[in-house]
């Protein structure tokens, strides 16, 4: 499967026949940037020159694909980034490029950054002082949970980390309305003898529905002992962050979130080639 | 005021909880604990099916685990809430329904192996991820509250058990013997997942015990402990099961018992401190691990009330020892095809009968590999006075070789190959004599990994080697109902009520399958839903 895959990306991004099943891939070559804060910061200033005119400014797409999601990035080679970059991509709008090659690596060092788990990007912002507004004035705990700690409403943040990507974080703190996860969508229930309970609806079916309150307490109800049931449309996380919080603070939640980790930094991962010099 | 508040709350809590004196009492209208209770009886007080209307029993509904390879876990329920895990994940289920309340999934886990429960405590579920991971979760919603490595897999460590939760610990242990990794029994603390003991299984190089290896290296010796164990609150006393020696099948490199492989311990809860052993097999070189349940049972021996723990040993014999002092009272084979020792001596140590370990050529030994019978998981009924074990009569050829095997490269000394048809039987033991009182035929391919559950409505219910659940009476063993899942079976199942129905539930291949006593369909209305912008 895994093979499969990269070799649909590395098709899309070079253009070339897709080697054979048997032909073993020569190994990658290594990004001399690799991890570089330097190099991310100064291929985030190339990307918006050069790139984002049809990736839009945050690589989410626009003529050309979506960088900063899916397997587009993540699942490629250093060699075949580099070469899609320099050389363009046959069949397609995306040109050559001119720049030297440390600016390309600058580049490769930029999109690895942006499609890593944020736990490994490099997120300015200091983690302690976003810790304090997750527990405090920015009131995310009142929902969600780390490590235990924190409310029931929301998705636990535990291993948030690992789990989503820098720009993925960014657009659920500041644009909640986006999408809802399926099982956190807010809910009041009538039953037949008119009481109201309110939660997530964590199952919803004809015939029954579960409901989770803010105090934790699971509600499994049958449809026919209830009268009508309300469900939110939009998010229950407020969508006023942007103006409820500084640039700084959002900042600082962003680098809190990015080192929520269950499992510690794993140097020998033996995860998608050509990640493995980009792991800290 | 604040007092009352905080009245409440606790009222909330305890409601909801599971705590420590609910696990001992057994199971009543839930399923806390893998073997329903800490004596490991799988005995459940239930009685709304019985055996007069256990042939209307229907399937209410099915949950489909996507991608799992096959299901081992016995699912835990609480609460109306149905806890079942697989490699690497648990999902919590209504147990009324089998919809989905949440799923957690640890997508970086470095392994994918078979898993075989939970544990619960207080307001938390705790498992095991195959990568030797213990990991907390708030029972209600998922989050996690802690994840702790306790296995290494650079030594060749993996975990696939249900966690054994007692007090205020969860006892773990590890697989990876067949490879050679030295097996440990650990408790952890249910709060915060520290390590509050660890007992090796081997000991270590001049410690009592290590004479038993000869010059064997001993951090290489196996014995793992991939099962659950059981717990005498009285006594204080966890019973732990220990696997074979390595490499498998040969051994004149380990010369001598090699202890405390192939055994049943019986460790402090407090310490870890070992109170006494026993050892079914010395020097096993059949891969006869004692991964089999240590069933508590206090029962009449020769006309005295004993407190005794019995065991289906996979090398043929079923064992009765006194389980305070480890003393051993009786062991009588309960298959029929038994090659390799004549009997047991005085002290309950295998005659052995010479020329029966493997060779280069191979040499012809039963029981199989298998075992007489394995981890499929017993139960025993106090009305009916029996032990309901599914057995295996079969037979390997078994082959050695004196090739100095590397640890953790798959290398076991050689193996087996079958010799003749192998049949599972289901067999009703009466614990008191040691013998068979009835015993009901499988067909099939011997390949099942089901075991049993025995309810108070007198049927006794158990996966069979073609894929069906089937009811038996339990007194006679008398066939009464049966459901095909079209799956094989690696699971055992459970009995659990809910809104004073009560289910059988048991998981196939692919799929949890709970089952209830036939209801007409009721309509439903519709109910009025709107969304709110």
């Amino acid at each position: 499967m895994k093979t499969r895959l990269l070799v649909f990306v590395m098709t899309a991004l070079s253009a070339v026949p897709a080697p054979a099943q048997d032909q073993k891939e020569p190994e990658d070559v290594k990004n001399p940037l690799a991890g570089q804060v330097a190099a991310v910061t100064a291929g985030k200033q190339l990307f918006v020159e050069g790139c984002s005119g049809c990736h839009g400014t945050n690589a989410e797409g626009g003529r050309g694909p979506n960088l900063s999601q899916g397997d587009l990035i993540r699942g490629a080679t250093n060699r075949h980034l580099f070469a899609a970059i320099k050389t363009g991509v046959k069949g397609t709008e995306m040109p050559p490029s001119a720049l030297p090659d440390e600016k390309i690596w600058q580049m490769v060092t930029f999109l690895r950054d942006l499609t890593s788990p944020a736990f490994d990007s490099h997120v300015a912002g200091d983690a302690d002082a976003g810790g304090g507004l997750f527990f405090g004035k920015a009131g995310c705990s009142t929902c969600h949970m780390i490590r235990g700690r924190g409310g029931y409403l929301g998705p636990d943040l535990s291993n948030i980390g690992r789990a989503r990507t820098l720009p993925q974080l960014q657009e659920s703190l500041v644009t909640p309305n986006a999408k809802i996860t399926e099982g956190f969508r807010g809910v009041t229930v009538t039953m037949r003898d008119g009481k109201n309970i309110s939660g997530v609806a964590k199952d919803n079916t004809n015939y029954a529905i579960a409901v989770l309150d803010a105090k934790g307490e699971l509600h499994r109800l049958l449809k026919q002992d209830l009268r009508e049931v309300v469900f939110r449309g939009k998010s229950l996380m407020p969508a006023d962050y942007k103006q409820k919080l500084s640039s700084d603070e959002i900042g600082n939640l962003l680098a809190f979130l990015s080192r929520q980790s269950l499992r510690p930094p794993d140097l020998k991962s033996d995860s998608t080639a050509g990640t493995k010099e980009d792991s800290k | 005021m604040k007092g009352l508040l905080l009245c409440a709350a606790l009222a909330l809590t305890a409601s909801a909880q599971v705590p420590y004196d609910l696990i001992r009492k057994g199971p009543g209208n839930d399923w806390l604990t893998y073997a329903g209770d800490y004596a490991a009886q799988r005995h459940s007080p239930l009685a709304q099916i019985t055996r007069d209307n256990v042939p209307t029993l229907v399937p209410k509904w099915v949950y489909h685990v996507e991608k799992s390879s096959h299901l081992e876990a016995t699912p835990l329920v609480h609460d109306g809430i149905m806890y079942v895990t697989d490699s690497n994940q648990v999902h919590a289920l209504d147990a009324r329904t089998g919809r989905r309340i949440w799923m957690y999934l640890d997508g970086q886990a470095k392994r994918s192996d078979v898993n075989r429960g939970a544990a619960l405590l207080d307001d938390r579920l705790f498992f095991v991820t195959s990568d030797g991971h213990l990991v907390a979760l708030n029972r209600k919603t998922g989050a996690v509250l802690w994840d702790k490595e306790y296995a290494d897999t650079k030594k060749g460590e993996f975990a696939t058990l249900a966690p054994l939760a007692v007090r205020d610990r969860i006892i773990v242990g590890v697989s990876g013997g067949d490879t050679g990794n030295r097996g440990f029994v650990a408790a952890h603390a249910a709060a915060t997942g520290e390590q509050l003991w660890r007992f090796y299984t081997i000991p270590e190089k001049g410690k009592p015990g290590s004479e038993t290896w000869g010059d064997f290296d001993v951090q290489w010796g196996g014995a793992a402990t991939w099962l659950s164990g059981t717990f005498d609150p009285d006594l204080n006393l966890v019973y732990w099961t220990t696997g074979n020696p390595w490499p498998d099948f040969y051994g004149g490199d380990r010369k001598g018992d090699n202890l405390y492989s192939a055994s049943l311990l019986a460790l402090d809860l407090d310490t870890g401190k070992l109170k006494w052993y026993f050892q079914f097999t010395p020097h096993d070189t059949h891969d006869w691990d004692a991964q089999a349940w240590p069933v508590l049972l206090d029962i009449p021996i020769e006309g005295r009330m004993r407190k005794v723990v019995v065991h289906a040993n996979r090398n043929g014999f079923f064992y009765v020892l006194d389980r305070a002092t480890g003393e051993f009272l009786r062991a009588t084979p309960y298959v029929d095809q038994l090659t390799w020792a004549k009997g047991v001596d005085a002290k309950g140590r295998p005659i052995v009968i010479p020329d029966t370990d493997p060779t280069p050529d191979g040499r012809l030994a039963c029981p199989n590999i298998r075992g007489a019978s394995n981890w499929m998981s017993p139960s025993f009924n106090p009305a009916t006075g029996l032990f309901y074990v599914p057995t295996l009569e079969g037979c390997d050829v078994y082959t050695s070789s004196t090739k100095k095997g590397e640890p953790m490269k798959g290398y076991g000394g050689t193996g087996t190959a079958p010799s003749g048809d192998a049949k599972f039987y289901l067999r009703a033991l009466d614990p008191r004599t040691g013998k068979k009182r009835w015993e009901y035929p499988m067909t099939g391919l011997a390949t099942m990994w089901a075991g049993t559950v025995s309810t108070a409505g007198g049927v006794v219910f158990f996966g069979d080697d073609d894929g069906q659940l089937v009811a038996l009476d339990a007194k006679s063993g008398k066939h009464l109902w049966h459901f095909y899942m079209g799956q094989p079976l690696t699971a055992s199942p459970i009995t659990y009520q809910v809104d004073g129905k009560q289910y059988v539930t048991i998981a196939s291949a692919t799929d949890v399958f709970t089952f209830g006593l036939f209801e007409p369909a009721v309509s439903v209305p519709l109910v009025r839903e709107r969304v709110e912008p």
